[in-house]
Formats: C-alpha cells, structure tokens, sequence
C-alpha cells in the first residue's frame, strides 16, 4: 500500500456566530488520497466542499476553525502547522488552480512577470532561465506564442488561456498536490472539456494527486477516480467513480443523478428533491439525518439518528440506513405532456442586425455585429430555446426581442404589431404580451422592496391606485403558482435562497400575464436539485397557463428537456435551427456538434 | 498581512460616530437658534477699556468675558454664539441647493446617458477645473458680498461635489436588472427613477449632505475671512480670525477660540456622515473622498 | 508607451482647449454684471462724472458685453492680458511673477500630501481589524474635520509664534537679492549655486506647504486604505498566497500596484482642491503668489487681474489633470491595448 498524500481523519471545520454558538460546516470527513489519484469533492453549494481547499492553504474565513480531526500531507500535519512552514509548502509541493481564471491573475502585472516571481521563489534566479522555463512549461498546456505570451496582460487573454497559464504554473514546481476548485464553472463548455483534458494530462505527466472539487456529477464521472458526495457538511457517500455513479448507495446521490438533465438518454422526467440543503443556520436545530426531510426513502430511525459514512460494500462507503432502498428510487412518471397545439406564429423576427460601433484611438473606428441577420418565429405556446456561447449573441437578441436593445436593422413583429416602433404606446404594447425573466436573481430583484411588492410591480404601473389588499392578494396568488408560501411575500430578496429568488423573479413577469415569456439563463448557476425544481415549475406553468417561451441557454440539455424548438446561434448568426430531438440526434453544423461533444458525460 | 476579526466590544465606534457627530452638530446648532439668549453680552458692542482680556480662566481674565474680548473689547463667547448663526444658515441651505441642483442633475446624466450624460459631464469639467475657492471668489466678486451671496456661491460652486460621485453611483444602479425589469413592467421613466434608483442613492445622498455642510461652513469662513461674507455689523468665525490675526502676539485664544469652533462643526458633520455611511450602506467606502 | 501617453495629452488638449474658453467667457460674464464700477474704482474719488465715462469708454466698458469679450479674447490669445487697474502694470508681468511661487508651493505640498498619504494609507491597512486600527481611522476622521488653512494659522501659533522655528512671512529673508531665472526659487536658488539661500525657501516654505500636505493627505490615506482593503479580497490576491507569496510582497507588489490607480484618481480630483488651498495659505503667510493678488484684485475690483488669475489657476489644473491621466495610463495596462 502506498503512504497517501493528502489524509483526512475525522476533519470537522466549525464556525463560530456572532453569538457565540459553534455550527460544523464540515463535520466527520475521513479520507486518504494518494499520489497519482484524483480525488472528486461533489456537493451543492454550501455543501461544505470548498472548506477543505480552505483548511489547506489555512484561509478559513474569519471566525471558522478546525475543531477536530486532523488532515495531513505527506504525514505532516495541516491542521497544527505554523504559518511559515505553511507557506513554504504553498506553491511549491501544494499548487492550487481557481474558479476564476480571469480575476485570479493580477491585471497590471503581466503574465511574465506573475510566471518569473513564481519560478524565482521556487529558485530559478537567472531571468533568461527563467523564461526559458516558462516557455516549456507553456507550451506543455498547449499555448502557442509563449514568448509574446509573457509580456501580455492577464486582460487581453481569454478565460480558458488564462486559465491554462494558472494550470502551467501549478505544475511548475511539479506539486505533489494539486487543488482544483470549480476551475471550469466559469468557462464555456467547449473550453471546459479541453481544461478537463489538460488537467488529467498533466496529472500523468507530473503524478500529482488532485483534489478536484465540483457541483458537476457528469464532470467528476469524466475525471476522477474516486468520488465524495457531501451535502450539508457531510460525506454521505464515497467510492470509486464508476461503481459510485452507476449504483449510487445513497439516496441523495441518486436523486442527484436523476434531476441531472441528460442530451442522449432517453426523454425521462426530472426528479425534483423536495425543498433545499439546510444552510449553516439550520443545521443547529437538525436531528438524525441531515438529508432526512427531502429524501424519498426515509424511516423511523433516519429522523431519530444520524447515520456514520460507513463501508457497505468493497471499497464503498455510505451514511444511509436504508441503502438497499436507494436504487428502487425512480422519477414518478409525470406524463410526457401533450404536444401543444402551434397556433398562429406569435414573435416574428426578420434580419436582425444589432452592431456596435466601438472607438479604438483616435479615428479608427469598427463595428461589431453583435446579432447578424437573425430570422425565426415563435409560435403561440411554443417552447424555443436558443443556445450559444458566451459572445454568441443570444442575450442581445433577448434584449431586442424586449426592447431594452434597439435594433440596428430588421424586424421584429409581436402579437401581429411591429415590436421595434420606439414609441410609449407601442412599448405598453409590447410589455402586455412579452415579458422577461432575468438571468441573475441577485441584480434583478430591488433589494429595497418585499416580493409581494416586486411580484405585483406591473400592478404599480397599470393601475397605481389599486387597494393594497388587492395588491396584496394578487401577490399570494403569483406566489402560489410558483411555488411559494405567501408568507415570504411579507421578506426582502436577501432573505430568500436562490431558488426562491429565481421563483420570485418569474413570478413578477407573469404577473402581467404575457404571451411571450424570455428567460435569459434563468437556470445557470443553481443548483443541480433547484435547476430540476425550476424545470419542473416552467412544466407546470405551461399546462396550467397558456405562454410560449424564449429560453436562452448555454446548457444543451435543459433546452432538450423544456422546448420543442432549438436555434444554435454562433457569432450572432443563427447557423442551426429545428426540432431539438432533431438537431441534437443529427446536428449538421459543426458548431452544434462541437457543442453537443462538448457536453460532459455524453 | 492577515488579522484577527475586530472584538465585539469595540463596534460601538462605528455606530458611535452617528452619536458624536449629531450632539456635537446639535450643540452648534443649538448655539445658533438660541443665540440671543445665551450670548451674555451684545457681540459688536465695543469696550475700549478692556481689549483683549484672556479667557476667565488665565491670569488676569474677567469673570463677566467667559472666553475673554477682543481687540476691540468685544465680548468673544457671545460673537462665538453669533457666528454659529452665520455658518449653521450657510450650511443648512447652501447645503440644500447644492444637493438639489447636483443630485438632480446625477440622476438625469447617469439614468439617460446620451447625450444629456455627455454634457452635464462636460459642465463638471468646466466647473471642476476652477480650484472652488477661486471660483466662489470670483463669484463673490460678481455677487457682492453678503449671507444670501455667499449661500448662492457655494450653490454655484459645490454642486458638482453631489453630481460627480452620485452620477457613478446611479450608473452603478441603473446597470441593475431590476431597474431593466421595471421599465419592462410598464414604469415610466420618471416612476423609475423615483422608486428604484433614488432609494438606492439615498444613503450616499445622505452622506454626501453631511459633509457638505461641514464644507460649506469652511467656504463661509475663508470668505469671511477675506471679508467677502457678512458685514461688519455682524460676527462670522472667519471674520474673527482675520481680526485676530492682526493681534497674533498679543492674544492666542482670540485666534485659537473661532478656530475650535469652525472645528467642532466641521467635526460634528464628518463623524456624523462618515457614521451614516458605515450604518446606511458599507459598499460606499471610497464615496466620501472623491 | 510614450506614443499611448501623447495621443492621450493630444486627446485631452482638443478638450481642455474647449474647456479654458468656456471658463473665460464665465469669468467673463460673472465678472460683468459687478455691483461696483471699475472705472470709477480706477479714477481718484474727485474725479467727474465725464471723466469717468471717458474712462469707461477706454476701458471698452460701454460696448456690448460679446463684443468686449471678443476683444478680449482676441488680445488674450496675442498674450495681451490687459493691464492691472490698481497696479498700473502689464497683468502678464504679474502673472509670471507669482504664477512660480503658487506652482512651486502647490507642487511641495501634493509631495507632502502624497508622502504622508502613501505612509498612513499603509498604516491604516496595516492596523486594519484591530482597535489600534479603529482609532487611527477615527483619528483620520478629526484630522480631516481641520481644514488647510485652519493648520496653517495653527502652525503659525506654534511654530512661529509661541516657539519661533520657522519664518512665516514670504518666501526669501529680505537680506538676500532675490534670483531671477525661472521664478521658481527652489530651482533659482541652485542656479546660483547658493544653498544657504535654497534652505532659506525651503524654511519658508516648509510651514504652508506642510499645512496644505496635511489636509489633503486624509483623503488620500483613506482611499488608499479603503482600495488595499477591497483588493485584498480580489482573486489574485487570494491565488498569490495560495502560491506561497509572502505577504509583504503581496502587499508591495501585487495591491499596492493596483490600490494606486483610485489613489491616483483621487489625487488629480485633490490637487484642484489643493491649488485652490494654496490662496488663503499665501494670504494668510504673505507669501507673494497667485492667491494674495487675486485676493488684492477682488478688494479693488481689479477685473483684469482676476480674469486673468483665475484663467491662470484652470490652465495649471487641466495642466495637472492631463498629467496625472498620463500617468495612469502608464500604470494602469488595461487601458494600454488597444
């Protein structure tokens, strides 16, 4: 047996609140990685993943703590070790790799000089040296140019280059532990398999062991060999990645797996875990098993004791009483729904253009097309998505469609009236039969009003001399189609979870009760589990009210699952649209099918 | 470079300065509505028989001149009081036209952009490229002197102050989604400006009123101090100043008196603004500097 | 670089031009609807009724207010500025006596501003989280409560009167003949090769300018504090430690770079304020600069002086403005690439 790298025994993090009471945000992890292995942290956020990258490099947030356990390297003790012993570890036989390679260089510094200062600490002292070096070591993450790589700024590099320069410098001082935290969430899905493709290269190449943290259960399936599912600060499942994913042990795995959308498996529902993780505030008053409340297998004991990850089967751990219950989990069979009628087209858009015109020195000027001759329609109760990259144009057509953008050229015709006619009366017009759901709950929600004001908004403008108790119970109302207590119309956006904001914010566009609603990421960014309820909530609303939807999407499969319709836009160019099961089986542009390559465990 | 969370004990210096700064602002204040009545003596009447007499507490002070008299045997306490009337009405309402005019004006720039952004900026420029000292002074010139020119001085000059950092402030807000969303549920602009942009400025715009009087009292008192705000018949801490100067040798407190004053105030609308900006909105830490 | 840096002063004289036209016409009308007549002020108190309005009529006063703005321009921009009507002398004469002085002190005092910034903007981070730190940031708050001149007059009780350290009248003892070269004496002085007489300006100056320094020091300290504390949460900070970057370096090399563009900004908004400080700390120091004239010129109604005084004090702040943008431009690289 080999010594493992990093090892983790019984590792509980704690928080302590401002009124003294201590709460494990990581409680009871065990677990022991050695070289060459790659180790999958998965968990929703606020899961507790993020905590052990943290303990490493000891940048805890101010008032958490390890309390118990311990957690050494190479037989040495993280928990106990003094800054400066720590601090000669970091970088040299510990690297660690970012969510956000864009902030995570310094933008006045340039590459070079970020590149030297990290070789000169690890004792290259000669400049020329020095480059030379970071020469090699670029080109080994496939980066061409690496000398007029250097003497650029962090800003005039992609995301993903950026973030293969960080990996080069990781394995720099070929660390004996590499900790990769989310460090493709923040990139496009095709730039995303190719940084997956690297790291497991340089894995070989250098053999480090690597912690590689994710909420992605189809990413840590494609690039690690052992797998720990933690939620509410616990591990509640571990083993190796294939036996782990294909016969899950533990009930949360599973629903997981299920409430993941899928681009090839056959069409199936959704699971939708009832409710959400408890966050650090509710753990407090929690007996028994923390996932107790939202599983669908729970008995007598889950509520009453809390349930040890232990072994269940050969290299297989699992915190569940009832494990042999797990896989008889199933999504309940929602009915497909009935194919809606297509009724007479609802939003005409004709050739399209959106350009910017953007200055560079004195007199130059250029333009760029950010929607180029863009022609679809959508029909009454239609389900179209729309996919694209970032920078593909697909927001902008949103705002155009809307009217917060105005259209260079082209026509856009809604409900049988021209959309792009920039008068009051046309823009009344327009808001009755369109609405737009927001992308980021956190920017489009007033943190100033309580929902039940933001949700009846539309009431404020159309009829502002409206009684408030009418007000007030149209806003119980949208609060209930979404899915929501009336209480929380009486709270403030910071009060809610995600999820709940989200929720919020498409309840305030069906207020006005539009024929048309444009969704603009509205699922990105949640949580796996809150993705499938937000999923399953547009399902609903399409069988109980009748609205055609524009969603707007970078992921391939919650568009296979919501619409009928797909257009790929690419550089501001529709260059596929059809059927989704059509385009997805047989894409015809090489984009879609990069696109569709690009999915993870396809 | 890493330290430990500041001890719990030690936050009521946060929320503390809010405190401070409204009672020493209400001490002035109070000074200034009640002068009359506290002001033991007429503070232009002269008593050439006892000039300069050090305050009751020094050697060879008199009990009746608490804080002593000037050159001219004026009693010190009692112009004090008056000139706490001067400055706290040049700061109440130079204070209140400046923020109209400048917030004003930073919520159509930054809300409309354009071409309206375009210009109001280039006014700022104009206006910013006068050191405001010089600018009031030349307004003063053209005004002539007096309370109500000096008010409408500080008007003119300072409204660029609220205009400059409140414009970036709506820019940030206005790029919100939900100022998007509003006008996407119908809002006209106006309706959007008042119920989603201004709650979101207002702490700024609270803050910024703060430290605007504190400001405005300093511009009172340099010009007073050049002479170019009251007239002779009236006392401003500026004026004292300038007539101290003259006796610099003979008495201290006379110059060192009007210049706690100006101070205190100054002090008093600092702490408080800079406490309402902790309590009102963290975000804003840089704000109060530009 | 240098190429980005010029196209940049090009850019910002094309605005600043503009701009020091529509500051004049201001002056100009501000000027113009004054109470007191500068005619009559120019005349002795028994002169007649006639003679006055002849005056007048030399003066152009009578003409139509565009008109008399266009000749003036029109001489202005011959590098006529008039003539001073109380001092009976060219006012560009004026001007280049005592726009060096104001430069030069303005100038010392942003060194002293900066210097002292810089120390306590590092220090208030440094003690950041402590109750030290809360201290020193209340501290900074009734530093900043005095202003300018209220240091000034404080400085001269202290050092000048009550423990006579320092001269606090002009800018050279009179036992020495003033240098002429450049008008800036700091720079005369060592032309001539005296340093007795460079340390007798320094003297003199040390008091204002260390007076000014010193009130504009708190808002720099307090933006540099409160951008190191922002930037000490960034990404790259967070991933220089994590590469094992010891702390002082990420302090001085990695924040510090970019706490320093605010700062920056801050600075070129500051200098404004600070070159206007500089005229009633030369008032209240008799130091022989822009400030005491313009202040002798508004006391006599002297319209040429203050036109062209104020003009004077905009041209050097859109001066100073253009050069600090330089500078950021420099040091700021996102804005480099084109």
């Amino acid at each position: 047996m080999t010594a493992s790298m990093l090892e983790a025994k019984n590792l509980t993090v704690e928080s302590r609140l401002a009124d003294g009471c201590r709460l494990p945000v990581l409680s009871g992890i065990s677990f022991a990685l050695e070289t060459g292995k790659v180790l999958g942290l998965v968990g929703e956020s606020g899961a507790g993943k993020s905590m052990l990258g943290r303990t490493i490099a000891q940048l805890l947030p101010p008032g958490f703590s390890v309390s118990a356990g311990s957690l050494s390297f190479a037989g040495r003790d993280l928990v106990r070790m003094g800054a400066q012993a720590r601090r000669q570890l970091l970088g040299r036989e510990i690297a660690f790799i970012p969510q956000e390679p864009l902030g995570a260089l310094n933008p006045v510094m340039t590459i070079g000089a970020q590149f030297g200062e990290h070789l000169s600490r690890l004792g290259i002292r000669a400049e020329k040296r020095r480059r030379d070096e970071a020469q090699v070591l670029l080109e080994a993450v496939h980066l061409p140019r690496a000398v007029q790589l250097l003497r650029q700024y962090p800003h005039e590099l992609s995301g993903g280059m950026c973030q293969r320069v960080l990996i080069a410098m990781a394995f720099a001082s070929r660390p004996k532990l590499v900790i990769a935290d989310e460090p493709t969430t923040a990139l496009d899905a095709t730039i995303q398999a190719r940084i997956i493709g690297l790291m497991g290269e340089m894995r070989d190449a250098y053999g480090a062991a690597l912690v590689f943290i994710t909420h992605d259960l189809r990413l840590a399936a494609k690039f690690c060999d052992e797998v720990m599912v933690l939620y509410a600060g616990r591990a509640v499942e571990k083993g190796e990645t294939r036996d782990l994913l294909s016969a899950p042990l533990h009930p949360y795995t599973r629903c997981l797996q299920l409430a993941v959308p899928s681009l090839s498996a056959p069409d199936r529902d959704l699971f939708t875990l009832p409710g959400e993780m408890p966050g650090l505030a509710r753990l407090a008053g929690l007996h028994g098993c923390r996932f107790a409340r939202r599983c669908p297998n729970v008995g007598e004991i889950c509520r009453n004791e809390e349930p040890k990850l232990s072994p269940v089967a050969p290299k297989r751990e699992a915190a569940c009483f009832r494990t042999e219950m797990t896989l008889d989990i199933k999504v309940p069979n929602q009915g497909i729904p009935a194919q809606p009628k297509l009724a007479s087209p609802l939003l005409l858009v004709e050739a399209l253009e959106k350009r910017y015109r953007s200055r560079r020195g004195l007199l130059a000027r250029t333009e760029l097309a950010a929607v180029d001759g863009v022609s679809f329609t959508v029909s009454e109760n239609e389900f179209v998505g729309v996919v694209g990259e970032s920078g593909s144009g697909k927001s902008t057509l949103a705002k155009l469609i809307i009217g917060l953008e105005t259209p260079s050229s082209g026509r856009i015709e809604l409900g049988g009236h021209d959309a792009s006619d920039r008068s009051e009366n046309a823009r009344r017009r327009r808001l009755e039969s369109a609405q737009m759901v927001f992308q980021d709950p956190q920017s489009a929600l007033n943190p100033r009003r309580r929902v039940a004001s933001i949700v009846t908004q539309v009431l404020e403008a159309a009829a502002p001399r409206l009684p408030a108790s009418a007000r007030q119970l149209r806003a119980e109302e949208l609060l209930a189609e979404v899915g929501l207590s009336a209480e929380l119309g009486a709270r403030y956006p910071s009060q809610l979870s995600g999820g709940q904001k989200q929720r919020v914010n498409i309840a305030r566009a069906l207020c006005a009760t539009p024929k048309l609603l444009i969704a603009d990421e509205i699922v990105s960014g949640l949580d796996v589990s809150v993705q499938a309820q937000l999923i399953a909530l547009l399902r609903r609303l399409r069988r109980e009210l009748s609205f055609a939807l524009l969603l707007i999407s970078h992921d391939l499969a919650v568009v296979r699952k919501l619409c009928e319709r797909v257009l790929v836009m690419w550089r501001g160019k529709i260059v596929e649209q059809g059927v989704t099961a059509e385009v997805f089986a047989r894409p015809r542009h090489p984009y879609t099918r990069e696109l569709i390559a690009a999915v993870p465990g396809e | 470079m890493r330290k430990r969370p500041m001890r719990k004990e030690l936050s009521f210096l946060r929320s503390g300065r809010v405190t401070a700064g409204a009672i020493l602002v209400g001490i002035v204040l109070i000074c200034a509505l009640f002068a009359p009545l506290l002001a033991p003596h007429d503070p232009q009447e002269q008593n050439l028989i006892t000039t300069l007499t050090p305050p009751a507490w020094s050697t060879g002070g008199d009990p009746t001149y608490l804080l002593g008299t000037d050159s001219l045997g004026r009693d010190v306490l009692s112009r004090l009081l008056y000139g706490a009337r001067v400055a706290m009405t040049v700061a109440v309402a130079a204070s209140l036209g400046a923020m109209l005019i400048g917030a004003t004006l930073a919520h159509l720039a930054g809300y409309f952009g354009g071409k309206v952004d375009w210009l109001i900026g280039r006014a700022v420029d104009v206006w910013m490229s006068f050191p405001p000292v010089v600018l009031s002074l030349v307004l003063m010139t053209g005004l002539g002197a007096g309370i109500s020119s000096v008010i409408l001085a500080i008007v003119l000059v300072d409204w660029t102050r609220f205009c400059r950092v409140l414009r970036a402030e709506v820019l940030v807000t206005r790029r919100q989604d939900y100022v998007a969303a509003a006008r996407l549920v119908g809002f006209s602009h106006w309706r959007t400006l008042t119920r989603e942009i201004l709650p979101a400025t207002m702490p700024l715009l609270i803050t910024l009123f703060s430290i605007e009087m504190g400001i405005a009292v300093i511009v009172e008192a340099i010009l007073s101090f050049v002479g170019m705000s009251v007239g002779a018949n009236q006392s401003a801490w500026g004026q004292m100043i300038a007539d101290a100067r003259q006796t610099i040798y003979e008495s201290g407190w006379n110059l060192v008196l009007p210049m706690l004053a100006i101070f205190v105030t100054v002090l008093g609308f600092n702490l408080l603004g800079d406490g309402l900006r902790r309590t009102l909105d963290p975000r804003l830490a840089q704000a109060r500097e530009l | 670089m240098i190429v980005q840096v010029l196209g940049l002063f090009a850019r910002r004289l094309l605005v600043a031009i503009p701009i020091l036209f529509v500051v004049s016409a201001l002056v100009f009308v501000v000027l113009r609807v004054l109470p007191v007549d500068p005619a009559a002020m120019s005349m002795p108190p028994n002169a007649t009724k006639a003679e006055i309005e002849m005056k007048r009529q030399e003066m152009g006063l009578d003409r139509p207010l565009p008109e008399q703005y266009a000749i003036w321009l029109d001489k202005t921009v011959k590098g006529d500025l008039g003539s001073s009507i109380h001092f009976r002398r060219a006012v560009s004469s004026l001007i280049a006596e005592t726009l060096p002085a104001t430069v030069e002190l303005a100038l010392l005092a942003m060194l002293i501003a900066a210097a002292l910034g810089f120390a306590g903007g590092l220090l208030l981070f440094h003690l950041r989280g402590t109750w030290r730190g809360e201290a020193a940031d209340l501290g900074s708050t009734v530093l900043m409560s005095a202003p300018d001149f209220l240091w000034g007059l404080l400085f001269i009780l202290a050092f000048g009167v009550l423990w006579p350290l320092l001269p606090f009248t002009g800018r050279l003892a009179s036992s020495f003949a003033r240098p002429v070269h450049t008008g800036f004496l700091l720079l005369d002085t060592l032309i001539e090769g005296r340093p007795d007489m460079f340390l007798d300006v320094v003297k003199h100056m040390l008091l204002p300018a260390t007076a000014l320094g010193l009130a504009f020091s708190v808002p720099i300290m307090r933006v540099l504090r409160s951008s190191l504390y922002e930037i000490d949460h960034a990404d790259y900070i967070r991933q220089a430690r994590l590469r094992g970057v010891s702390e002082g370096r990420i302090l001085l090399r990695h924040a510090l770079k970019n706490a320093v563009l605010p700062t920056l900004t801050l600075m070129g908004v500051q200098f404004g304020f600070l070159f206007g400080g500089t005229l009633l700390i030369e008032v209240i120091y008799s130091y022989p600069g822009l400030g005491n004239l313009m202040v002798d010129a508004v006391r006599n109604a002297d319209l040429p002086i203050i036109q062209a005084v104020a003009l004077a004090y905009a041209a050097v702040v859109l001066i100073i403005n253009m050069i600090v943008d330089g500078l950021y431009l420099v040091l700021n690289p996102r804005l480099r690439t084109v």
